[in-house]
């Protein structure tokens, strides 16, 4: 109790309170932003955390991080564009919503989403920290390849209106995964001797690409609308903050387990956010009595997304407080930041600074209830966007996404690639192929991979998968996953034929 | 069936078709990657190489896209091929904008190491705004500023504040 009040008070100053205010605007701002990730804003937080006592500074990178989880809801909903691989699953709700005339609800539930999200998912780590931890770390290769598969048949949810172009889309993402060097023995693969292929696709360029460009190429199809200055979005600019939240609060199931889905992933090494919010959008629609709704401007899709990533804020933090093992990028630069001020994180963490660990847990909480009202003050001049005409907008984010593109790695060479996967997403989205399933196979390729290698390799025995039981279980969840999958489809189709019968007779 | 009705069906073929080329195209590239992934060679250490992964997906994707080959010869009537060229440049007239915006974009991406960011960035955004927008003088004023503000200002603002420059040009 001591240290918890000790953290506490480390946490209730003036100036810790307004570096935190700080990081959180400067998190959602970045975030807002197409191809400026929660990780580039937390690294460029870092160096001026070092004047700062280790809780501060953890605190204010904290701030950074709930606020960025948030912030990628913005454009993710205003302008169809995940700001973040982690609101991919947002645009497909949030979006549709806010160009049915309601920007403001969409916003508003997504924020609110966002808050219960984190404040459950710090509930959780305060409880399951150290047994979640253990858990986690003895999942072998085998488990990471099985849980691979069973993230894998969400595909079946995101397909839209065709299976089959849904399943090429996924394969086409995982085959982008395998260009570059091989994740186990670095043999270079499918660069046809281009510099720029030789690492690796990068995921961003990818994503802004295929999301950012292709949207905002498809806003000028239609050349009278664009001429006349319409804006992007119509409709009421009411944000409704206390009434949305009783709808949000009013889906306790939903919430709850979207947070749950975020923080088990969070606690794994390795996924996080960018997996988090689909794999907690496809358990709601499957779980939902509507699910032909999703895509439309469904609210329970919106808060699936957005209290499934915040929540892997506390997730991420299970493995890192437990064992001293960042599960992302963004853990480890926490990690980092801890070290610099010679503390060393591992499992005696918790033990020899006690007061560190909840002071970082009440952080958590204050930094989700700091972006909650700057979301709510803010959310007004957020949605001046609804009033700015596409023929401005449309260059404006075009330049922004060149920015981030170039900004990621300093290379030239990447805004050449941008182009031409722009180009290659408009065409397959044309064409009527779903992307987001293309997205999914490319986060999901490399994983898959080196898992499935290094499982082989420790062990030649492939029936391993099956009998270790962990791995069984999701295999087994995997399988029911497709069967259900299937059997939503043909009864899908089935009703379809029905109300087409019945509407030409 | 009325001409509008039958402009949409007309339509729907020409996309069935466009489909069926994207299957044919997606079918012989990643079969030819799969024969590709087959020569990476292998290594002693490993049972699977680093061929092993690409192979499967190739393979797959191969599969699926035969499948969706046939499905779709099955459903295409065969007056659609004949109508394909036409419907495609109808298509293509309808959506003029979109290209010339891609084409910009390109244009811009290419001028960008030459030309360097901040003016690259003016022009891209001013030319774009313009071809895009109703041309009044108040509009045209407000496409001005916004191109200065987002070129020169976001080019001193990543330089200043973020210490990241973006590119100078050689001009």
């Amino acid at each position: 109790m001591d240290d918890f009040l000790l953290g506490a008070a480390q946490i209730f100053t003036f100036t810790t309170l307004a570096y935190m205010l700080a990081g959180s605007v400067a998190g959602i701002v970045a975030a807002a932003i197409p191809g400026f990730t929660v990780t580039m804003a937390i690294v460029l937080t870092l160096p001026l955390t070092f004047t700062m006592e280790p809780l501060q500074g953890i605190a204010v990178m904290l701030s950074v991080y709930v606020g960025g989880y948030t912030g990628g809801l913005i454009s993710a909903a205003l302008l169809g564009i995940p700001g973040t691989p982690s609101s991919v699953a947002t645009t497909f709700d949030a979006f549709p919503m806010a160009r049915n005339g309601e920007p403001g609800r969409a916003l508003s539930i997504g924020v609110w989403a966002s808050f219960f999200g984190t404040v459950i998912s710090t509930v959780v780590l305060i409880f399951a920290a150290p047994p979640l931890a253990l858990f986690a770390v003895r999942l072998g290769p085998w488990e990471y390849f099985s849980l691979i598969v069973f993230a894998l048949t969400i595909v079946a949810s995101l397909v839209g209106d065709s299976v089959i172009r849904g399943l090429l889309a996924g394969l086409i993402g995982l085959a982008l995964s395998t260009v570059g060097t091989d994740p186990i023995m670095g043999r270079s693969r499918f660069d046809f001797g281009i510099e720029t292929l030789e690492p690796g696709l990068p995921f961003l360029v990818v994503l802004i690409g295929i999301f950012a460009i292709s949207q905002l190429v498809s806003e000028v199809e239609d050349a009278g609308n664009v001429r006349s200055g319409k804006a992007l979005v119509t409709g009421a600019i009411d944000f409704q903050t206390w009434k949305v939240m009783r709808e949000v609060l009013m889906r306790p199931v939903n919430l709850i387990r979207s947070s749950m889905v975020g923080v088990l992933i969070g606690a794994l090494p390795g996924a996080g956010g960018s997996i988090a919010n689909l794999v907690a959008y496809d358990q709601a629609k499957r779980a939902s009595k509507t699910p032909e709704a999703f895509g439309t401007g469904e609210p329970d899709g919106i808060v699936a997304s957005e209290a499934g990533n915040s929540a892997t804020a506390g997730g991420g933090l299970i493995p890192l407080i437990g064992l001293g093992i960042p599960g992302s990028a963004v853990d480890a630069i926490l990690m980092a930041s801890l070290m610099v001020h010679g503390i060393s994180v591992g499992p005696r963490l918790i033990m020899d600074h006690a007061d560190l660990v909840y002071g970082m847990f009440i952080a958590m909480v204050v930094s989700s209830l700091m972006m909650l009202v700057v979301a709510v003050c803010s959310m007004r001049l957020f949605l001046r966007v609804t009033e700015v005409p596409k023929w401005l907008i449309v260059p404006v984010v075009m330049t922004c996404c060149v920015v981030g593109t170039f900004a990621l790695n300093n290379r030239v060479t990447d805004l050449y690639l941008l182009i031409f996967i722009g180009i290659a997403g408009y065409a397959l989205r044309a064409l009527g192929y779903s992307l987001a399933p293309l997205v999914l196979g490319v986060i999901l390729g490399p994983i898959a991979e080196t898992n499935l290698r290094r499982a082989l390799m420790t062990d030649g025995d492939p029936t391993l998968f099956l009998t270790r039981p962990v791995s069984l279980i999701f295999l087994l969840a995997a399988l029911v996953s497709i069967v259900w999958a299937i059997r939503s489809h043909l009864k899908k189709n089935k009703t379809s034929e029905r109300s087409t019968n019945a509407s030409a007779s | 069936m009325n001409d509008t009705g039958r402009d949409t069906d007309r339509a729907a073929e020409a996309g069935e078709v466009a489909r069926l080329i994207s299957y044919i195209l997606i079918l012989l590239a990643s079969a030819g990657l799969f024969v590709a992934a087959t020569k990476i060679p292998t290594s002693r250490f490993e049972r699977l190489g680093p061929g092993a992964f690409p192979e499967i997906v190739f393979g797959g994707i191969v599969l699926v896209a035969l499948i969706a080959t046939v499905d779709a010869l099955r459903k295409i009537p065969r007056g659609a091929y004949g109508r394909f060229t036409a419907q495609t440049a109808a298509w293509v007239r309808k959506r003029y904008l979109v290209f010339i915006t891609l084409g910009a974009m390109t244009a811009y991406l290419l001028a960008i190491p030459i030309a360097g960011f901040p003016i690259a960035s003016l022009v891209f955004l001013f030319t774009l705004q313009v071809i895009l927008m109703p041309r009044r003088p108040r509009s045209i004023a407000i496409a001005a500023v916004v191109a200065v503000v987002f070129s020169f200002g976001l080019n001193w603002l990543f330089a200043e504040v973020f210490t990241v420059f973006l590119p100078r040009g050689v001009l």
